[in-house]
């Protein structure tokens, strides 16, 4: 075989190889896991103080970060896929900081206080602050 | 007389501003995908909105909080294609059209169609989408199916999908 001949079949195949190990990195890639992330750690009544404060600011300094949030648990319930959801206490009644969890946090109940990591997505005003893929520390 | 009648009128009167009802929802659910990719299929269960008896709806969502199957496409989703750091929400703001359709106090299932303005990536545009909503013991809950245009909304995913297929259903309280 003709040496030019070798070095574009190996090339070809270096190729393949690459794009293989390329496609199959981006299709395995992990989702991020907050757990094992250092979280900015405060209250409730913090987030939803900033959020309404200025939520421009606000979002420069939370958003799709890691959350370590302690807050008075108002109501749980669970979503249309069965995640369980935690409505954390604001002094406004009509607003909480909405919690998904992607691990069941076990039975919570309304009144109790609890530590817990997630990432937060954002702030829709008047209603609430969303914060998603929860995992209970305490 | 006069007293009693301006009493008479006056509970009548309060008592129809307090007909008014709202219904409210804080983890309504937004689907969506690309017909031409399956892969491009997300999921936000975050999904703020509120129904009045009167007509009026509102949905709220933040972009972070669509999940994608794939940690890479979520963040190209965010970071490329809705830009979701400088706009991290979508809202909806309008009207059932044929609120003369609807009973909120008769349970059924009734055809509406509703009408109003979708903001997303920084675009707003009037938009209808008809759907079905539910009454199922006094509470609403709302479905509908629609297409989003990725060209109205000046998002660039062309060499992904020019339009996705979304899916909404929100259960109020």
């Amino acid at each position: 075989m003709k040496n030019w001949i070798k070095v574009v079949l190996i090339i070809i195949v270096v190729c393949i190889l690459t794009g293989g190990v390329v496609a199959y990195r981006i299709y395995t890639k992990p989702h991020r896991d907050v757990s094992q992330e250092k979280g900015v750690s405060l209250t409730a009544q913090k987030l939803c103080d900033a959020f309404r404060a200025n939520e421009g600011e606000a979002n420069k300094l939370y958003l799709d970060k890691a959350i370590e949030m302690t807050g008075e648990v108002a109501e749980v319930t669970t979503n249309q896929d069965g995640n369980t959801v935690v409505n954390c206490k604001t002094n406004d009644p009509l607003f909480v900081i909405n919690c998904t969890f992607k691990t069941n946090p076990g039975q919570l109940k309304a009144g109790q206080i609890i530590t817990f990591k997630g990432i937060c997505t954002g702030y829709i005003p008047d209603a609430n602050v969303v914060i998603n893929e929860g995992v209970l520390v305490k | 007389m006069k007293l009693f009648l301006s009493v008479i009128f006056s509970v009548f009167f309060l008592s129809q501003l307090n007909a008014q009802k709202i219904y409210a929802t804080r983890n309504g659910k937004v689907s969506f995908e690309a017909p031409s990719d399956e892969d491009v299929k997300a999921v936000n269960n975050e999904v703020t909105s509120r129904m009045a008896d009167n007509g009026q709806v509102t949905f709220s969502l933040l972009i972070k909080g669509f999940r994608f199957k794939l940690a890479e496409m979520q963040e190209h989703f965010n970071d490329q294609y809705l830009e979701s750091t400088k706009f991290p929400r979508a809202d909806f703001k309008g009207n059932i059209v044929n609120l003369n359709e609807v009973n909120f106090s008769k349970d059924g299932t009734y055809k509406i169609s509703v009408k109003g303005d979708l903001t997303m990536h920084g675009v707003t545009k009037n938009v209808t989408v008809t759907g079905t909503l539910e009454i199922k013991e006094g509470k609403p809950s709302a479905n509908a199916k629609f297409t989003i245009l990725m060209k109205d909304y000046n998002v660039s995913a062309g060499s992904v999908t020019d339009k996705v297929m979304a899916e909404l259903s929100c259960q109020y309280q």
